[in-house]
């Protein structure tokens, strides 16, 4: 015997991370609010839809188009990283689970910046 | 000790998706996964357009030129399909969650609604596109 500490001792802290639960409500908190907020994108989408590049423009860089654009985008790009993460956790072994999962993160990060960037580029420029 | 002999037994592995007979549930828990990820990428999409738009007349000319061909429209029905379809999975899922519709005819139903509505919003989305000029 090499330790005189328990199995439990030793195994204790060493399971999951205990974040499940965090992870759960929050997919479940952003998936609720995504309903209203992505009939409102498919609305604004419709409205944009047949309109030349000033019309467009000019829309978009309305208050409440342009509010609604980016509480979606940034409520669907973290529930979206969320649900990625869970499907790398499934499918992704080994040391490429902690690559794709740092990947998964920069990707959807970049993405969200992106997007507040051209909003507000559209709304105030 | 010997070790020659019998080769180590196979040890009994989890059952996996191909032993199970096809079930509409089974599906539509798939096509929420796929429709999923398939969002993921369509995120692509929806900065290309707010990152056009953002810019000059030419950058949203190009996008515009790509959304309206055959391929872009073709891509942006199949977001507007996984954007309504996934809606609806996400739903089944919360009153899953609260505990209601767990049972065998109720879960059918909801597979079933899930299919049928995700198609339903998403063609009378459309519609209203080609209809509201």
């Amino acid at each position: 015997m090499s330790s005189f500490r328990t199995p439990l001792g030793r195994v204790r802290f060493l399971g999951s991370a205990r974040l499940g639960a965090q992870d759960n409500w929050r997919m479940r908190v952003t998936s609720l609010g995504l309903i209203p907020l992505s009939l409102a994108f498919v609305v604004i989408v419709l409205t944009l839809l047949h309109k030349d590049y000033n019309g467009a423009r000019a829309e978009m860089g309305e208050p409440l188009p342009a509010v609604l654009m980016l509480l979606f985008v940034l409520t669907g790009i973290y529930h979206t990283e969320l649900g990625m993460r869970s499907v790398i956790a499934d499918y992704v072994h080994g040391h490429a689970r902690e690559w794709a999962l740092i990947a998964n993160t920069c990707v959807a990060v970049s993405l969200g910046l992106a997007c507040v960037y051209a909003v507000f580029r559209i709304g105030f420029v | 000790m010997a070790t020659t002999g019998t080769a180590p037994k196979p040890r009994p592995l989890s059952p996996h998706l191909d032993i199970y007979r096809f079930t509409l549930t089974m599906a539509m828990s798939i096509a929420h996964r796929i429709t999923g990820v398939g969002l993921y990428i369509g995120v692509l999409l929806l900065v290309w357009f707010l990152l056009a738009l953002s810019g000059d007349a030419r950058s949203y000319g190009i996008f515009s030129g790509f959304i309206h061909s055959f391929i872009g429209r073709l891509v942006l029905f199949g977001f507007t399909w996984s954007l309504f379809h996934h809606m609806l999975g996400g739903v089944r899922h919360a009153l899953w969650e609260a505990g209601i519709g767990l049972d065998h005819p109720m879960r059918e139903r909801f597979a079933q609604i899930t299919l049928i509505g995700g198609f339903a919003l998403c063609v009378i989305a459309w519609i209203i596109g080609y209809w509201v000029r």
